[in-house]
């Protein structure tokens, strides 16, 4: 009892120093003084570690008295490190002031599924930053994802090097991420691009090619990652507003309306972080007259974010969205006869007098909790669910469609670092799509359960990687069917430039609603295919980027071609008079992408020309001969230019696409290339910035889908109070 | 600098062009591949409407069968405000056998109900006293438009299906 006594004696002292403890914060700058948001707070030997907020500062609490080693890194900064002793129940002040690291390569997540430097990745990459997106003052996903390189719209369908072409929202050959997690609709394919603010939006990565190695189906040519903003310490409120209007059209003979179209809304996102927990909301709503007859638009939004650190080493991330639409729809522009055409063949702002008042009511939500762990330099792993749910109805003479769809997804994945030239990343995923109701698609499931792995290990300067994924798909609980998907590549610095190659396989599994859809078009019947098969394409990709001019210059070019099969279309079939989707095509494309950056041009002025060429050739087959493959422009170019003069931005970006060799359905049509020039201006003082963008500023006249005019010129300014 | 105007300015004269009007045609259009003319209107048209389209058939069906291969695949309608109208049918290079207005009755279309929502509301003869039912009225096309294919819709003597496929005949497939 006695030694018993003596032991908690010696031991007290002991526990009373563990008890001990202080606080550190401080301010992390550059050298011009300026905050340094995102930037990582560390104590040396210790699971300790916060990140700065929007203006660089942070604290850490509970850190144990006496001296420790506190280290700060952030992205495009050169780590600092400086001793400071804690005192007990006292706080210490601690600022950093870091200089910035010349010549470093963008953060990319979305290429490996894992951290890498831009200038490491396999596949090309296009990146749309947040700063971006501010000076462009878009008000949706799809406008600030729209003139990344290589990337091209069609009436919301994204397209990356000519992928999908225009398939009116049945299935999509780019895969959707928020924040790593796949989005796209559980019936359709598709995706919902209003889904999250814009506002919320970080920055935008975008893989180019076939990327089912690592995502499975749909990632067939490409994927889109949007990332979220991560969430500072302390409190703080943004508040956007916007408000514009649309020019009319430029001939008279297509007046529609006497008033001018008028767009606006609000966006409110509050949040607030200490750790272990952070929050966010954000709250939004707009309304738009459109540009054109049967065009008005209510779009609200509600989207939340947290954050709650279980240990200094694993995080807990949920999130989620709810997002409601109602819309008019007009369809396709009247032709002759059928609305007031004032003796005009068709009326590109006016819609067929039998179609006014067709609308669509959309909701959309999403859920996601991510756990993450990184128990050391070495290991990391994840574990994630979610659950998107898709409810839509159309209004719409003679009959209204609906569809009430989930899509319900988990991954577990581990990425291991055995040594310092060797990364493994190894997971398995699995996603559950339901269509829960639908007078169109019927009542079906399907399942897909993959597994995957990918190795990157270093071959003297190269970088070697392989990997592969197999997918196992079942519809309604039938039988499994295999895909596999492999990619190999590599890269080679080689003096100031990187080489890159590589080559992988992608497939898309039909959508439900391209096996069960049941409904009728224009007055025929579109009947279900069940035995449709998954589509799959060959890419391959050789490209090389290189700095010039103390890097201020940058080069990035990319010779890709890609074979794919089965590509499915839907097919009028004469001899029932009925439609259906059917594997049917072989196509080809072939192209260049290439990427000019220069940034600083001079001293205030930055310029980037994005250039695609691309060869798609539908391949022949037994009953028909070789074409051009539908939608898809032989030469995309996008020219930007940036002028900074103090708090004052202005820019402008020309966007040219050239005339569609073949469309479907109204081959005969007159359509043109498409020439947008968009002119941008900003200022920002305090936490009060306003932006201004007009939007095809020429009022260019112009048409990418059959009978669907692209908007005309629109001014609108929003204006950002944050605090 | 004096690179930079003229490059702003060779962008701002790359933006003209675009859509523009286009007044509704009344010859056969330039650079056009295909068949025109004039259809005159008769008859009461009947309020079960839904739509009249332009087709044109390579080879004159030869069963039920053989009904939906006609030619453009989405074809043009024609405008039933006044009491003619002229049309373009955009169709390949080859010879047509048959160029027909389609009427169709409101209803979803199948192949069983073609009978009761198609009717052949007219269709292109050489001459008015041509009474074959077909084959007098081929038109050739070969890379422009072929004008003057003149025909008469008449609402009051129009012909279903099995006016030409009596259904005893049997549905090829």
């Amino acid at each position: 009892m006695k030694r018993r006594g003596l032991l908690l004696l010696a031991l007290l002292p002991a526990a009373l120093h563990a008890q001990a403890t202080g606080s550190v914060y401080g301010a992390v700058r550059d050298t011009a003084g300026h905050g340094v948001r995102s930037a990582s707070v560390s104590i040396t030997g210790s699971r300790l570690r916060t990140n700065t907020g929007n203006t660089g500062v942070y604290r850490l609490e509970a850190v144990p008295a006496g001296p420790i080693t506190l280290q700060v890194q952030a992205l495009g900064f050169q780590p600092e490190s400086v001793v400071v002793t804690i005192t007990a129940n006292d706080s210490t002040r601690v600022d950093f002031t870091l200089r910035a690291v010349q010549n470093l390569a963008p953060i990319v997540v979305t290429a490996g599924k894992r951290q890498q430097s831009l200038q490491d990745v396999v596949p090309s990459v296009a990146l749309v930053t947040d700063s971006a997106i501010a000076r462009r003052a878009v008000n949706t996903i799809d406008e600030a994802v729209d003139r990344a390189p290589g990337v091209q719209f069609l009436n919301g369908q994204v397209n990356i090097r000519g992928s999908t072409g225009y398939v009116q929202g049945l299935g999509s050959r780019v895969l959707l991420l928020v924040d790593g997690v796949p989005a796209n609709q559980g019936d359709r394919g598709g995706i919902n691009w209003d889904l999250l603010p814009v506002d919320n939006v970080e920055r935008v990565e975008v893989v180019k090619g076939a990327g089912s190695a690592l995502y499975g189906s749909a990632a067939l040519g490409g994927v889109v990652n949007l990332i979220t903003r991560g969430i500072p310490d302390d409190a703080h409120l943004r508040v956007r507003l916007i408000g514009g209007g649309f020019a009319g059209p430029p001939h008279d003979v297509w007046k529609f309306r006497t008033s001018t179209g008028l767009e606006g809304g609000a966006g409110v996102t509050a949040s607030w972080g200490r750790d272990p927990f952070r929050g966010a909301l954000s709250l939004g709503t707009q309304h738009s007259d459109g540009y054109r007859q049967n065009d008005e638009r209510d779009h609200w939004q509600l989207a939340a974010k947290g954050q709650y650190r279980l240990d200094p080493v694993t995080r807990l991330d949920v999130s989620g969205a709810w997002a409601s639409d109602q819309y008019l729809v007009p369809l396709s522009w009247c032709v002759r006869g059928h609305c007031d055409d004032r003796g005009q063949a068709y009326q590109p702002f006016m819609v067929d007098t039998s179609g006014l008042g067709d609308h669509t009511r959309s909701n959309k939500a999403y859920a996601t909790a991510v756990v993450s762990r990184e128990p050391s330099p070495a290991v990391s792993w994840l574990a994630r669910v979610s659950w998107l749910r898709t409810d839509f109805t159309d209004y719409q003479s003679p009959r209204n469609d609906f569809s009430i769809a989930n899509r319900f997804g988990g991954e577990v994945r581990g990425v291991v670092h055995p040594d310092h030239g060797r990364v493994v990343t190894v997971g398995g995923e699995v996603a559950y799509s339901d269509v829960l109701r639908s007078d169109i698609f019927g009542v079906h499931t399907q399942a897909e359960y993959a597994a995957y792995g990918e190795g990157e290990h270093g071959l003297g300067a190269a970088r070697l990687t392989t990997g592969a994924r197999i997918d196992f798909l079942a519809v309604d609980g039938g039988g499994l069917t295999a895909v596999v998907s492999p990619r190999l590549g590599g890269v080679l610095p080689v003096g100031r430039g990187v080489w890159r190659a590589s080559m992988g396989r992608g497939f898309r599994a039909p959508s439900l609603a391209e096996q069960f859809v049941s409904t009728f078009v224009s007055g025929i019947r579109v009947i279900p295919n069940p035995s449709l098969r998954p589509e799959e394409a060959w890419t391959a990709e050789l490209g090389h980027a290189r700095g010039f001019a103390g890097e201020r210059v940058r080069i990035d070019a990319a010779l890709f071609w890609t074979e794919a099969r089965r590509l499915i279309e839907p097919v009028f079939i004469d001899t029932l008079a009925e439609i259906q989707f059917q594997n049917l095509s072989r196509a080809r494309l072939v192209g260049l992408d290439l990427s000019v950056t220069a940034a600083p041009l001079t001293s205030r002025l930055s310029t980037t020309l994005a250039y695609t060429f691309l060869y798609a050739r539908e391949l022949a087959t037994d009953t028909s001969p070789a074409r051009a493959l539908a939608f898809r422009p032989r030469h995309l170019l996008t020219l930007s230019a940036d002028y900074a003069l103090g708090a004052t931005a202005l820019g402008a970006d020309f966007r040219y696409t050239s005339r569609f060799e073949r469309v479907e359905l109204y081959e005969t049509d007159p359509r043109v290339s498409a020439k947008v020039l968009d002119l941008r201006a900003s200022w920002t003082g305090g936490s009060l910035a306003a932006h201004l963008l007009v939007s095809n500023a020429l009022n260019y006249i112009y048409n990418l889908v059959p009978r669907t005019l692209a908007p005309v010129r629109a001014v609108s300014v929003a204006v950002t109070w944050t605090h | 600098m004096r690179s930079r105007v003229v490059a702003l300015a060779a962008l701002l004269v790359a933006c003209d062009g675009g859509l523009e009007p286009a007044p509704a045609p009344t010859s056969c259009p330039k650079s056009f591949t295909g068949i025109c003319g004039t259809v005159t209107i008769r008859g009461a048209i009947p309020e079960s409407t839904d739509v009249v389209y332009v087709v044109a058939y390579q080879t004159f069906p030869q069963s039920r069968g053989d009904l939906f291969t006609y030619t453009p695949l989405v074809p043009p309608t024609i405008s039933l405000v006044d009491s003619t109208y002229f049309y373009t049918l955009a169709v390949p290079n080859g010879r047509y056998e048959w160029v027909l207005a389609v009427w169709k009755k409101q209803g979803m279309l199948t192949i069983a109900n073609a009978d009761s929502l198609l009717r052949e509301a007219g269709y292109y003869k050489r001459t008015d006293a041509d009474t074959s039912l077909y084959g007098a009225g081929i038109v050739l096309v070969n890379s422009i438009g072929t004008d003057s294919i003149d025909f008469v819709i008449d609402f009051d003597n129009m012909h279903p299906v099995s006016f030409y496929f009596p259904a005893a005949a049997a549905v090829r497939r």
